[in-house]
């Protein structure tokens, strides 16, 4: 396997990088049983988290996994940085070329952000989401998630539901699934259902027809807003909940077929999804937060600084 | 002073072969043609063997940037940047800054082109149709025609107001002015960076969707056939678009239009990897518009070819591709890549060149077209099928090198271009 600088989406990874890191990641994980978790294997190593959109959840999860590999991990400042004084990305990453950091892990609302720094950085750019692009490691933690569960995730059938349109999870969860062997159908409002999907995708606007037709295996929510920039793409999340939320009486279907629930984080209580929902016995919500932090740890143990 | 240009093929409006012909000029005009020519004494001979001789080109759509954005483009520049790729002509842009929008903005511009163009005598401009170009007012169409603004445009954007535009047409027919305009319904594009499809959808981009540009033509096309008015379509990119066209033109409505070498040759998916050198509006479509565009070229839908030359600096380009501007520049590159592209592997003929991209501008401006007969002004271009050309940035003149050719090599080059007699440019 030739050493690779940069994390940045799913379609340029080999099928054997991604069995690498799926794989790695399971001693990582066995890690957090012990009382010591943490490893020395990115010892004297810098991790630099650059998230120019505020992202708790996943920053928190880049810096526990990066401090368990005994890596020193520095939170750039957007906010309160340059950036707002009109510093471009570009000007930033210069700066930071400088500081001789080994790892960016960056966020941007702006889709293809990671690949421009990664272009101008020796260090390894780790995507953590960029606009509607790519969620790489989301991508993989969910596959880890499932494959934990159904141990193999070829023929397994897959439903996302929720903003397709504007969803870089969506997009790389998908593709990950599929190159695995998964089936993988969508389920939105034509509003936020893309135009021009991929041909092995099958895509639903109704929860009876999904449920009865396609027969999944795991239900994966989206978190759903009602507007973007001052576009409206559905006319209330009440309406939204009704038609395309997980109610109490579609759960009760899940519950019976003994399907999987998954959901990217955070999560609209009331829209996509009841509080039923969240106590939801095969959710696996909490695990996705868990092997997070395992797969990162095995991203930052795959990649290496100065490659190619 | 006569000067001999032997053995070379001439590039005619009526044979997609160049003819063998031998061409003789005497200080600004041609005072021979024929197939062999003796040479005289004191006449300068130039060998001329396998290179085409094409009547120098003319492009409709040139964003000039002096004044206010000198650091992308200047006059100077920018008529170097024309010499080298073979153009002779070519009408401005208003969307300067100050916006080129009343007489005395046209006269300055054009004044700063006689002191700062070898070519200013084939550089017009057009004025804009609103004040400023902000689509709110009209702007000085009389004054601006009297000074000799040669039609009315946006530059790269549309007239969102259909009362105002029609306004504009009207008050512009009386002028016989015609109106050029950019087909798009903004409020469909929205913050869209390129076609919406499936490459958008795969890179996460917003899409600026076919529909925008079809309905935008459309609501242009039936306006100016209700008012009289010629219309000018610029830089279509949809097949559809260019269906709409052709329909009014069947019709008997005065439309033309035009296409760019760059929708011609590319389509949205050579973005790749968020390469902002292919970041157009409007945008790069799929390949069968792309082929479909080709085809309405080939038979004339298409009236001419302009390459809609938008200087960029660099820093402006190296954004992510969303934040990044549109805009490819042109001129240098765009006889090399039409003939890379079609004429050597035999898509169409020297005379689609001629015909759409030196006789068809002209025609359309009612200005005489430049022909290699005796008699006419010498202005002409000496191409070479044979050499290849490497588009560095030393080997351009423009001030910005924001085209998707650069560092790419091609085959053919111009190698003299000759503007009423005088060699501007002998590589």
């Amino acid at each position: 396997m030739k050493p690779r600088k940069d994390l940045l989406d799913i379609a340029s990874l080999t099928d054997e990088e991604i069995e690498f890191v799926l794989s790695n990641a399971v001693p990582f994980k066995d890690l957090f049983k012990r009382s010591v978790k943490k490893v020395p294997t990115l010892r004297g190593r810098s991790v630099l988290t650059l998230f120019y959109e505020p992202s708790t959840r996943t920053r928190s999860s880049f810096e526990v996994a990066a401090n368990r590999l005994s890596a020193d991990v520095t939170n750039f400042d957007v906010e309160s940085s340059s950036v707002v004084k009109g510093e471009s990305v570009v000007d930033t990453v210069e700066t930071l070329e400088a500081m001789r950091v080994d790892y960016i892990v960056v966020r941007h609302k702006q889709s293809g952000t990671p690949n421009l720094i990664a272009r101008s950085t020796r260090a390894s750019v780790i995507n953590a989401g960029d606009g509607w692009h790519a969620h790489p490691t989301q991508a993989l933690l969910d596959a880890f998630t499932l494959r934990e569960k159904l141990k193999d995730i070829r023929g397994a059938r897959v439903v996302i539901v929720g903003d397709i349109q504007h969803s870089r999870v969506a997009r790389s969860t998908s593709l990950l699934l599929r190159r695995l062997g998964a089936q993988v159908a969508y389920l939105a409002p034509g509003s936020l259902m893309p135009r021009d999907l991929p041909p092995d995708v099958t895509t639903f606007h109704s929860w009876d027809d999904v449920l009865t037709n396609f027969r999944p295996d795991v239900v994966y929510l989206l978190r759903v807003q009602m507007e973007r920039q001052g576009e409206q793409f559905f006319p209330s999340l009440g309406e939204y909940h009704k038609l395309f939320g997980l109610t109490d009486a579609r759960l009760q279907v899940l519950r019976e077929r003994k399907l999987w629930l998954m959901h990217p984080g955070p999560v609209n209580r009331g829209v996509e999804i009841t509080d039923a929902g969240m106590n939801y016995e095969r959710s696996l919500i909490n695990e996705q937060v868990e092997n997070g932090i395992a797969v990162r740890m095995s991203v930052l143990y795959w990649l290496r600084p100065g490659a190619e | 002073m006569k000067r001999l240009y032997r053995n070379g093929r001439i590039a005619t409006d009526s044979s997609s072969e160049p003819l063998k012909c031998d061409v003789l000029i005497e200080d600004v005009r041609i005072i021979g043609v024929a197939e062999t020519i003796e040479s005289v004494d004191g006449c300068e001979v130039i060998d001329c063997s396998g290179s085409v001789i094409v009547p120098a080109l003319f492009d409709l759509n040139v964003h000039i940037r002096e004044l206010g954005r000198e650091d992308r483009e200047d006059i100077t520049s920018c008529s170097e940047a024309a010499i080298n790729g073979g153009f002779t002509g070519m009408v401005l842009q208003s969307d300067t800054n100050p916006a080129i929008d009343t007489g005395s903005a046209v006269q300055g511009v054009l004044d700063t082109c006689r002191d700062k163009s070898r070519i200013w005598q084939g550089v017009y401009t057009a004025g804009a149709i609103t004040k400023g170009g902000s689509g709110e007012e009209l702007a000085a169409i009389a004054a601006m025609k009297s000074k000799g603004a040669v039609f009315l445009s946006e530059a790269g954007d549309p007239v969102i107001n259909p009362q105002l535009l029609r306004r504009a047409m009207e008050y512009a027919r009386q002028f016989d002015l015609p109106v050029a305009t950019h087909g798009e319904v903004k409020e469909l594009s929205g913050k869209g960076s390129m076609h919406e499809g499936a490459y958008s959808y795969s890179l996460g981009l917003q899409g600026i969707p076919a529909i925008s540009e079809e309905i935008g033509i459309a609501r242009d096309v039936r306006l100016a056939e209700f008012c009289g008015v010629h219309l000018h379509v610029q830089q279509v990119s949809t097949r559809e678009g260019m269906s709409t066209v052709l329909r009014a033109k069947e019709r008997g409505i005065r439309v033309t239009c035009e296409v760019s070498p760059h929708h011609l040759i590319f389509n949205h998916s050579h973005i790749g990897n968020y390469d902002t050198h292919y970041k157009v509006n409007p945008p790069l479509r799929t390949e069968e518009d792309s082929v479909a565009l080709l085809e309405g070229l080939r038979n004339g839908w298409i009236d001419v070819v302009a390459c809609d030359h938008s200087p960029r600096t660099e820093f402006e380009k190296n954004q992510d591709f969303a934040s990044a501007p549109f805009g490819v520049t042109g001129l240098e590159t765009a006889l090399p890549s039409l003939h890379h592209h079609f004429i050597k592997p035999g898509h169409f003929g020297w005379d689609v060149i001629v015909n759409r991209y030196s006789t068809g501008p002209r025609k359309f401006l009612s200005i005489p077209p430049v022909t290699i007969k005796e008699g006419h002004l010498a202005e002409f271009v000496v191409f070479n099928p044979n050499a290849t050309v490497r588009f560095a940035r030393e080997y351009l003149r423009s001030k910005s090198i924001n085209t998707p050719f650069l560092n790419q090599t091609l085959s053919g080059q111009v190698e003299r271009v000759i503007f009423r007699g005088a060699e501007l440019l002998v590589r």
